[in-house]
């Protein structure tokens, strides 16, 4: 039957302002809702905020130039939050756990590099786990081959030299942060819509609605329009907190705002088809964390996924929220994480978007309620 | 002739109303833990949510762990003279890289197309310069998108420089090298180190959630109205919830630990088994407490659980998360120290990686009290709820 489109459009107008002001009635939900991105934002940012540098004591046995200079040779590589300390303290400081290494640089050092001998500098690491008790090993030689650089260029004639491919570093709290960013549009888009749906469910209004004469997609598309709504609010307080107070700043402030409507989309399709399927709210939240934040750990976060293995890039690249990332760092960064170009990355998002709301439209259609 | 029916009056009435008491009171809470369990059960779906965020954390960690700490190079080998092959082999040779020969092309290449994080080349005349003393680079062309992977790079190469003049002996310039000791008796690889926290915040998530929901469900279903009514004592219906959220949360933590175990990543050794089990019963007494304390206090299960969810995580992340608490600025480690999951990590790695029971007496009751003064709070929770 033909449906005016006037009459259409006051569907879709009618379930988003129904679903905001229910959302509305359970203010303490919806506040949460929109806060646990920024909540995730801000654990996920404690995380890396010590920025990879290991804890380290130094017992300077010697105190004369070339320990001096080895000493500064270990702080310009960029491994170390040095202290100095005396014996006792530096194993007080290891025990308790307060650092992770201590390093002693004997009494005879200068004494013994003067006259070309051996010298052993003891390195003590409270070897947790391999990964920073590696970056330690490594940063011991770093220092080594950097002192005898600059104290006998002439000896230790082998140096690395370094070029890099982009204009700048870019520190480890920015590039993650902007991955953070697409963790809460994740949370945000499912918990608004996920929520909004089964609750239909839940009170057993979905009736009305699959009985009314309205299109299934006139609902859907009023609901997700209504979660949208919600989870803008979301998105605007993780853009301010990420822009204002971390200081990580867009170069193409276009993009930023296309991508994330883009990825709010996806996610919101997502949510609507995962309310629909579970008809239950309790089930729709804790999946939506515990779907969220695996996928985020592999989806390329943490650095390019054609650095991870090759099982960790085939499965990143089965799920939207890898071209999201990609997407976002190049509309913050300005630098392309894969070789499909923005376009290419850009369209898969919009079939997944496509997909998705066909998916959850026809599951809506078919779906039931058992009396 | 009066007969005297006494029942609650005399001597030796109150030692045989005592022991049925008792009696009644661990029925009470029997039938309670048995009824929240078989309503658990029926919902598969919210064990599944439960149990799934940290067996797919694992399972990342398990994929991803080949690649931690090795980055992709492309190597450039121009020297075809002895030196340039010695350094070549030496990179090829340490490990920290995972290397793939290219040409200089096809390097660049790899490069442009973010397979590689850096092209190492060893210049043409490498080996000339070395024999005669002079300057002799390798160039690295790093691509510097973070700082993470890029540092990892900056260290690797000069560990490689120095693995070469090492292997010259005694002939080596550099006459400085590491007395390397650990204080631990062996290395354990990242993503087993990761299994013990993940069993954390399995466990957080699943009391908080479960011992939340089965007493909001209570108030949500208007169900709190028979419990109320019946004679069942108001101890017995708290006692009975929390342990209901502890015996499953304590079912789960054992399930992924045991897990860990048959595939190799956690094997703790005889009598360190009990000290893990202990370490998790009393986590999931912890969070079973405060679960009912958060369910007793909000009374609507979609708020317990974004609220549970949160709370799980919050203490996770500020008691370290996966990472070393070592590596946190000073006023999260303090934070930390007042967090009980530093305590249960601590204990759960000690038994669970070096057979240790360092601080373990420290570790317990620290635990202990946290779990004491949780369900205090379930009960003060519960109380005001039902008084309302």
């Amino acid at each position: 039957m033909y449906q005016e489109p006037a009459y259409t459009l006051r569907v879709i107008w009618a379930c988003m302002k129904k679903d905001i002001k229910s959302a509305l009635t359970e203010r303490v939900f919806t506040i949460i809702g929109i806060f646990v991105p920024l909540n995730v934002l801000i654990l996920l940012s404690l995380f890396v905020l010590s920025g990879g540098q290991a804890p380290t004591a130094v017992v300077m046995h010697d105190t004369g130039p070339y320990a001096q200079q080895f000493y500064d040779a270990m702080s310009h590589a960029h491994s170390f939050r040095l202290q100095i300390a005396s014996a006792s303290d530096a194993q007080n400081l290891i025990s308790t756990g307060k650092i992770v290494a201590v390093v002693t640089i004997p009494a005879d050092f200068d004494a013994r590099i003067r006259q070309n001998q051996p010298v052993q500098v003891g390195v003590q690491i409270n070897n947790l786990n391999t990964d920073f008790t590696n970056d330690i090993r490594r940063a011991i030689p770093l220092s080594i081959t950097s002192f005898y650089a600059k104290a006998f260029p002439n000896l230790v004639t082998i140096t690395p030299r370094e070029f890099d491919l982009q204009p700048q570093d870019t520190d480890y709290i920015p590039y993650l942060t902007v991955s953070i960013l697409v963790i809460g549009l994740v949370l945000a888009g499912i918990l608004q819509s996920g929520t909004a749906v089964a609750r239909e469910y839940e009170n057993e209004t979905i009736k009305e609605l699959l009985l009314s004469p309205a299109r299934s997609w006139a609902v859907l598309l009023g609901k997700m329009l209504g979660a949208l709504v919600l989870s803008i609010a979301s998105v605007i307080v993780v853009l301010c907190v990420l822009i204002f107070v971390i200081g990580v700043w867009p170069v193409h402030w276009g993009e930023v705002i296309g991508f994330t409507l883009l990825a709010l989309l996806i996610f919101i399709a997502f949510g609507t088809l995962l309310g629909t399927l579970l008809k239950s709210r309790q089930p729709v939240i804790a999946l939506s964390f515990g779907t969220a934040i695996p996928l985020f750990f592999l989806s390329g976060a943490f650095g390019p996924i054609s650095f991870g293995t090759p099982a960790i890039q085939v499965i990143a690249q089965m799920f939207p929220i890898y071209y999201a990332i990609v997407l976002q760092q190049h509309a913050f960064h300005n630098f392309m994480l894969n070789t499909y170009g923005i376009g290419t990355n850009a369209l898969i998002l919009g079939v997944y978007a496509l997909a998705l709301l066909v998916v959850a439209s026809i599951i809506l259609r078919r779906s039931t309620l058992a009396h | 002739m009066s007969v005297q029916f006494t029942t609650n009056v005399g001597i030796g009435s109150k030692p045989a109303r005592l022991p049925a008491r008792i009696l009644a009171f661990f029925h009470a809470v029997w039938v309670i833990l048995r009824k929240d369990i078989r309503v658990l059960l029926r919902q598969p779906v919210n064990i599944a949510a439960t149990i799934l965020p940290p067996l797919a954390f694992l399972l990342v960690n398990a994929l991803g762990a080949a690649a931690v700490g090795r980055n992709p190079v492309a190597l450039v080998t121009l020297d075809k003279g002895i030196k340039g092959q010695q350094m070549a082999q030496i990179i090829h040779n340490a490990d920290v890289f995972r290397i793939t020969d290219a040409t200089p092309a096809r390097a660049h290449a790899l490069l442009n197309n973010v397979a590689v994080a850096a092209i190492i080349t060893i210049p043409s005349d490498f080996t000339q310069r070395v024999n005669a003393h002079e300057n002799a680079p390798i160039d690295v062309i790093v691509n510097n998108l973070n700082l993470d992977f890029t540092n990892d790079i900056r260290r690797s190469v000069p560990d490689a420089i120095t693995q070469y003049y090492q292997a010259q002996g005694e002939a080596s310039p550099i006459k400085v090298t590491m007395l390397e000791t650990n204080l631990r008796h062996r290395d354990v690889d990242f993503f087993q180190y990761n299994v013990l926290p993940t069993i954390l915040l399995l466990l957080m998530i699943s009391g908080l959630i479960n011992g939340g929901l089965s007493t909001a469900r209570e108030w949500e279903s208007r169900t709190v109205k028979e419990l109320l009514l019946s004679p069942v004592s108001r101890g017995a219906i708290i006692t009975g919830k929390v342990l209901a959220g502890f015996v499953i949360t304590f079912m789960l933590g054992t399930l992924v630990l045991l897990l860990g175990y048959a595939l190799g990543w956690t094997q703790p050794q005889g009598i360190y088994w009990l000290s893990a089990l202990l370490t998790i019963a009393l986590v999931s007494l912890f969070s079973a407490g405060l679960g009912v304390a958060i369910g007793a206090a909000l009374r609507r299960v979609q708020v317990v659980i974004a609220v549970s969810i949160n709370v799980a995580i919050y203490l996770f992340f500020l008691a370290g998360g996966i990472g070393v608490l070592a590596f946190e600025p000073t006023w999260l480690q303090n934070i930390a120290a007042f967090v009980p999951l530093t305590y249960g990590r601590h204990a759960l790695e000690q038994a669970v990686f070096y057979s240790a029971s360092d601080q373990f007496v420290r570790d317990m009751l620290v635990l202990a009290l946290a779990a004491a003064v949780a369900i205090v709070l379930g009960i003060f929770s519960m109380r005001r709820g039902i008084t309302s």
